[in-house]
């Protein structure tokens, strides 16, 4: 039975490498992960409605997205830390002796390997995504969407093979570990420090404690960041004879001056990127819903928005008829009371509420009722 | 119990099943013809993680993280790291996009981890000075 000896492996001497510590941790975690997961669901959803959904999307809350989104990435690097310590905590059992006692043991380890790989690498493709920073050979966002799921997939069932200990770990047995209590006021401490130090890119009153975060939501042009910049897209100058298209029952042109003559509205609507930034404005245009009137659409309608940029995933956009129809959504010519920057989209862009930034279209040059 | 686990797992392999089917389908991946680009990156961040970062980090505590507050220090410190190195790395390179990346990381890390390092320091003067004075009353 030689081959069964247990080879020279690492021992470990903290005390802390044990299932209470694991338990609390695993909870944080859990809890980080499982918010994740969700509000990452509902972004792809908004982004890429099934046709079932389509027509059910509501516009409101006005910072629905802004609030999902900005959980997203707050809890995403939150669980930096907590994953750390879990995996930490747990580091021993990978050198658990003989490797594999059964055949519903090495599938579970097996198991562990597919959550622990999945969940590393969707952690530092996330983070990497906020930076706009692409070192792999993958496409982010599709990569991103099914790791999710094989990595929440493997959280449920590595629940499902620790709910023996983690039932009987689940409440505190006095006395505790003075040794615990600081480790997990370690870890607390360094997700609260992690969260504060970015979180000001999606709100408001941390934004002086944005130390790390990618974005500042007042830095940019007109005091707002850009997602793509109008250098990029290939639209610094719009044509010198641009219009606008509606095409509807009632076809129309506009061109910007007409435009300015429509009644004018304005609406606080916030800008929420897809990488967890949000900023407000103040946007003032024309209404979408009065321009669907004037084109003499049906009520119902959606519509499909094109925009002046050559390429880009997002040239052109389908909003439906809910966001369509919603007195917030604007054909904004303006922002903070000045002509949108090319960067912001100049001539005219789209700003409606509670959608995903990529979603709100600049340098729109038509706009068909569908 | 039972029932919970059951559907756990249940719950779990269709998770698992879902994420695998869309990995291997996804025409933008294009496993069929990439089948290593993933699963390169998947295998590699957990052998850094196993076999490089989680060594150092044991060895580290068994070298220095001694105390209380150098352990919490160094706890707090690697996960500032974790976060902030990749901007702190990328800071100035924004694809043409000035509105990413707009602050000083370098600067402001290191200012983190001076503030850490300080109040590691006054807590472990503190401590010792407070162990001293319960020996000697």
């Amino acid at each position: 039975m030689d081959l069964l000896r247990r080879p020279p492996l690492p021992t470990f001497r903290s005390a802390l490498h044990e299932p209470r510590t694991a338990v609390v941790i695993g909870r944080w975690l859990g809890a980080a992960l499982l918010t994740c997961f969700l509000t990452g669901l509902l972004s792809h959803l908004l982004q890429q409605p099934p046709g079932w959904l389509r027509d059910h999307l509501p516009s409101r809350p006005v910072d629905g997205y802004r609030v999902t989104q900005g959980l997203h990435v707050i809890s995403g690097i939150a669980a930096i830390p907590l994953l750390g310590a879990k995996l930490w905590t747990v580091y021993p059992k990978l050198f658990e002796w003989p490797p594999v006692r059964s055949v519903p043991h090495a599938l579970e380890r097996l198991s562990i390997a597919v959550l622990v790989g999945s969940m590393l690498l969707e952690l530092f493709t996330g983070l990497l995504n906020t930076l706009q920073w692409y070192p792999w050979p993958f496409p982010f966002r599709q990569t991103h969407f099914w790791l999710a799921w094989l990595a929440v997939g493997g959280l449920l069932l590595h629940i499902a093979a620790k709910a023996p200990l983690i039932a009987a770990h689940w409440r505190r047995v006095r006395p505790g570990l003075a040794q615990r209590r600081s480790f997990l006021t370690a870890v607390t401490v360094s997700v609260g420090v992690v969260t504060l130090t970015t979180a000001g890119q999606s709100v408001p009153w941390l934004r002086t404690l944005d130390l790390f975060a990618p974005r500042r939501p007042d830095i940019g042009p007109q005091g707002l960041p850009v997602n793509r910049t109008a250098a990029q897209a290939g639209t610094t100058t719009a044509p010198a004879d641009w219009q606008l298209r509606v095409d509807g029952p009632r076809p129309l042109r506009f061109s910007l001056a007409e435009l300015s003559q429509l009644p004018q509205f304005s609406a606080d609507l916030p800008i929420a990127c897809v990488e967890g930034w949000s900023a407000g404005a103040r946007w003032t245009g024309v209404r979408v819903r009065d321009l669907l009137d004037l084109a003499g659409a049906p009520a119902g309608a959606g519509l499909r928005v094109t925009s002046l940029e050559a390429d880009g995933p997002y040239r052109v956009m389908e909003m439906p008829s809910s966001y369509a129809h919603d007195p917030l959504t604007l054909l904004a010519l303006r922002v903070n009371g000045e002509v949108l920057d090319p960067d912001h989209g100049y001539p005219a862009r789209i700003i409606a509420p509670n959608r995903p930034g990529v979603l709100q279209t600049k340098w729109v040059t038509r706009i068909e009722v569908i | 119990m039972r029932t919970f686990r059951a559907l756990l797992i249940v719950a779990g392999l269709a998770l698992t099943g879902f994420g695998l089917y869309g990995v291997l389908t996804d025409h933008y991946i294009d496993f069929a013809d990439h089948p290593f680009d993933v699963l390169r990156w998947a295998v590699g961040g957990l052998l850094l993680h196993d076999g490089l970062w989680l060594p150092l980090v044991c060895l580290a505590g068994l070298a220095v993280a001694r105390s209380t507050p150098v352990r919490t220090g160094l706890i707090v410190a690697a996960a500032v790291t974790a976060v902030a190195l990749p901007a702190v790395l990328r800071a100035g390179q924004h694809n043409g996009n000035p509105t990413v990346l707009p602050l000083p990381y370098l600067r402001n890390w290191l200012l983190v981890l001076a503030a850490i390092a300080v109040l590691t320091t006054i807590w472990t003067v503190l401590a010792r000075r407070r162990r001293r004075a319960g020996e000697h009353p």
